[in-house]
């Protein structure tokens, strides 16, 4: 048929379009509220990842074996959102990925920076993009969904303000022991570094390398007082970052201030 | 140094770049159809000022243009990569809604009715095996016909102006109709929405146009210019 010539002709069509438009919003919203849990459940493991304590012993084993136990707490957080990962995978099928990917950014870049940030404090590197497309799976293997590469640059950049915070609280943490400043402030200047390379290509990405300056920014400070005040801060005494703070009269040093 | 192993970097850096240079690809041919649009709805805007019999040959001058968009068409399908249509769409959305406003606009006035967007899909060359590449989509069909509807209104007053009283009235059926079936849509509040509610003003000021006329008997043959009737 050419054309539409009677009135109910014309609206048993747009019955139809109803039909088709109202599938396509019930489904875009079960999208958003799959996208919200995946960023509350990736919220609660970061918030437990900065409560993993790393105990700076000289066996470098040892402290990678704390380390690892720590992230292992947040595994079945991770697995809860793969089953997320799984249910979004069968709404957005074939064609009709990128017609919803906008409603589960947020969730997918919330869990990239917990995902980096569960990966940085076990290797103390930086998960490549490879590496998170292969996490985004189901049960039997298969990819759920494509990671877009906006949402893993974006989500890695959080990671920096994540580790800012982490470095901080630990400093502030006497008596317990935290991670590296050094070591992070190189980490998160590299990480500004590659970021910035790819700005031009990702939307809003500007936006995020400006916050990791400022957590770069924080970090350096931490790092720097460290350095000067080595003393008070001897539980960072760590032979492989080069900073050497002495061993144990150091305790003595820092009680001589009350 | 970066923290990224270089080969990671490289391949991101790349699969962005690449990312680039398709949009500006489809950008290109985008443009091909965009020229051939603005001409055919150039040239449909006389519609205003063209008596009622000269209106068949408009058409048919407008609807030349229509057959070379299937070479645009061909062509933005051919760089779509598979099951990415959703992804580059905003690129041509405007134009193909622009398409479907000028094929509708000239259904209506060769035949009263409403054109369907199978139609329109077949006017554009567009071919079901491109279904996850490139297609019209409904809303964009939708789209096309509501700048119909926002023509319609202003052709109402300009056949007037013409002296062609009959006009208005089965704008106004016509309208009515179509208004109706949008009626029966449930929105969002989305850019569609939006022009869905500009409608009303369309439909009222149509209206308008046929009270003045039907006030004044100005569509009788036989009266005309009288005064108002009013008792």
């Amino acid at each position: 048929m050419v054309a539409l010539m009677e009135k109910q002709e014309i609206i048993n069509t747009f019955d139809a379009m109803r039909v088709q438009f109202d599938e396509n919003n019930d489904r875009k919203e079960r999208l958003i509220k799959l996208s919200r849990e995946v960023t509350t459940i990736s919220k609660k493991i970061i918030f437990l990842l900065h409560r993993v304590l790393t105990d700076n012993s000289s066996q470098e084993e040892e402290n990678k074996k704390k380390r690892s136990d720590g992230v292992r707490k947040a595994d079945p957080l991770f697995a809860d959102i793969r089953k997320l990962f799984t249910a979004m995978g069968q709404e957005m099928q074939g064609d009709q990925f990128w017609r919803y990917v906008r409603s589960i950014s947020p969730g997918l870049q919330e869990y990239m920076e917990a995902l980096s940030f569960a990966y940085y404090l076990e290797h103390h590197a930086l998960i490549s993009y490879q590496k998170a497309q292969d996490t985004i799976k189901r049960e039997d293997g298969t990819i759920c969904f494509p990671l877009p590469l906006s949402d893993y640059v974006l989500g890695v950049s959080d990671l920096t303000g994540e580790l800012m915070r982490f470095v901080i609280t630990s400093i502030g943490r006497r008596g317990e022991e935290g991670i590296d400043p050094l070591a992070v402030a190189v980490f998160v200047r590299n990480c500004k570094a590659d970021l910035e390379a790819l700005v031009p290509h990702v939307r809003d990405l500007q936006k995020k390398v400006d916050v990791t300056v400022q957590s770069l920014l924080k970090i350096e400070s931490a790092a720097y007082g460290i350095a000067v005040r080595g003393a008070e801060y001897a539980q960072f005494h760590h032979g492989s970052s080069g900073l050497d703070f002495g061993g144990g009269e150091d305790r003595e040093a820092e009680d001589r201030w009350h | 140094m970066s923290i990224m192993d270089p080969a990671d970097f490289e391949y991101l850096v790349n699969h962005l770049e690449q990312e680039g240079d398709l949009k500006d690809s489809i950008r290109e041919v985008v443009a091909d159809l965009e020229k051939r649009v603005r001409t055919m709805t150039a040239k449909l805007s006389k519609v205003h000022s063209t008596p009622s019999s000269e209106i068949p040959s408009l058409v048919k001058s407008v609807l030349s243009t229509l057959d070379p968009c299937k070479e645009s068409t061909a062509a933005i399908a051919a760089l779509i990569p598979p099951n990415q249509f959703w992804r580059w769409k905003d690129l041509w959305a405007r134009h193909l809604q622009s398409s479907v406003f000028v094929m509708a606009f000239c259904e209506y006035l060769t035949s009263g009715g409403l054109i369907t967007l199978q139609t329109c899909s077949s006017n554009l060359g567009i071919k079901e095996e491109w279904k996850d590449r490139f297609y019209l989509q409904a809303e964009d069909y939708l789209q096309g016909i509501i700048t119909m509807i926002n023509e319609l209104s202003r052709l109402a007053v300009n056949s007037v102006t013409m002296k062609q009283f009959e006009t208005p009235f089965k704008i106004s059926q016509f309208v009515q109709d179509v208004f109706a079936g949008f009626s029966v849509l449930n929105l969002k509040n989305d850019a569609l929405r939006r022009r869905f509610d500009s409608i009303k003003y369309d439909v009222k000021r149509i209206e308008e146009v046929v009270y003045d006329v039907s006030l004044r008997n100005l569509n009788d043959p036989n009266g005309g210019n009288q005064a108002p009737n009013v008792a």
